[in-house]
């Protein structure tokens, strides 16, 4: 994936040594078969709007291999997204849903092509809808979230399932914290 | 309320991604509807023996011990496995492309196949096998070969005891859709 791929995977190592977290992906629809499982990295923050709720954003490094390639091909997606997370018991912890929108900052598919590769540069409008569980250990708040992304570009979109945990950085306190 | 607002944006999620059935490279290319599976195919006679593979969704052959494809080590490693044995071919090039790859004993023995229990060999002069790649698309490779060779009666080190010269014919050797894997 040559420059894209060394670029990403530096944003990658950059958000893993920020405390970023990691999650495993799977993208799905039409020729998506060829494709491994993806594994990416995510640094998560928001502010408490409510006390059921937050105002989040979202920055992540999504790496899918072709397979049969190694990391020589694949698609490569860095999409930043905010949402709004909404606790179900109004706690700010517990189950809870979360719609976002955002857009993707880098988009990369390198393909194999009779000896001549192809490079696919894109970016494109990311909506995701999400469900995930707010829990602490000690006092460090952890996200365990299960979602639904779609990046929308140049009439097409890559779809992809994605499961991750990180510990999640909070701006501000809720009236309810101590 | 918010529950409410929720459940719509992450059905209008679904509802658009499901609205673009392409993923954004085939709709970058113009590739439209599902990729069909591939299916390789290899074939050839050996001193008159029909010699048959055929892989079905050859991009997705059992990892570690695929049956037939095309290996980029070094130079491009041809290697298929049948019930006669194995047929590998070595493309001596850094970037392999439509073309004529031959190679002969000029070169220095070079294993091919086993046949009648014997491994046969590039190895004396006017032995070879030639490789002729009439397409190389969508990482796929498409050609016809054909050869002669020597069995090696002894195999032994650091020298094999070799058979009659020549006395091995490889004729109306095809392969397709062979994946080139990387």
């Amino acid at each position: 994936m040559g420059k894209g791929s060394l670029t990403a995977f530096l944003v990658f190592f950059l958000m893993l040594q920020v405390n970023a977290q990691i999650g495993a992906m799977k993208l799905v629809g039409n020729n998506t078969k060829d494709y491994s499982m993806g594994f990416g990295a995510f640094i998560k923050t928001g502010v408490p709007v409510s006390d059921a709720a937050d105002i989040t954003l979202e920055l992540s490094a999504n790496i899918f291999p072709l397979k049969g390639y190694g990391l020589d091909y694949g698609t490569i997606m860095c999409p930043l997204v905010a949402g709004y997370r909404y606790t179900l018991n109004g706690t700010g912890q517990g189950l809870y849903i979360e719609p976002q929108i955002g857009y993707n900052l880098v988009g990369i598919t390198s393909l194999p092509n009779d000896g001549n590769d192809i490079d696919l540069k894109y970016h494109g409008v990311v909506l995701a809808g999400g469900t995930g569980y707010l829990f602490t250990i000690g006092s460090a708040p952890f996200d365990l979230n299960l979602r639904y992304e779609t990046v929308i570009a140049h009439g097409g979109s890559n779809n992809m399932i994605s499961l991750g945990i990180s510990r999640f950085i909070s701006f501000g306190k809720r009236d309810t914290d101590y | 309320m918010t529950m409410k607002f929720c459940l719509t944006i992450a059905a209008i999620t679904l509802v658009l991604s499901s609205c673009y059935k392409q993923s954004i490279a085939d709709a970058m290319l113009g590739i439209t509807g599902s990729k069909q599976t591939t299916t390789a195919t290899l074939s050839y006679e050996i001193n008159g023996n029909p010699v048959s593979i055929s892989v079905k969704d050859a991009d997705h052959q059992l990892a570690g011990s695929p049956t037939l494809y095309c290996e980029k080590s070094g130079g491009y490693i041809l290697s298929g496995i049948s019930s006669f044995g194995e047929i590998v071919f070595t493309f001596y090039t850094d970037s392999l492309k439509v073309g004529n790859y031959k190679y002969t004993s000029y070169y220095g023995p070079m294993y091919v196949t086993s046949f009648e229990g014997k491994p046969q060999y590039v190895y004396n002069p006017g032995d070879n096998m030639n490789f002729i790649v009439t397409s190389y698309t969508d990482g796929h490779i498409t050609g016809n070969f054909s050869g002669q060779l020597t069995p090696a009666i002894t195999p032994g080190y650091p020298d094999n005891i070799y058979g009659t010269p020549g006395s091995v014919l490889i004729k109306n050797g095809s392969f397709k859709n062979v994946p080139v894997f990387y």
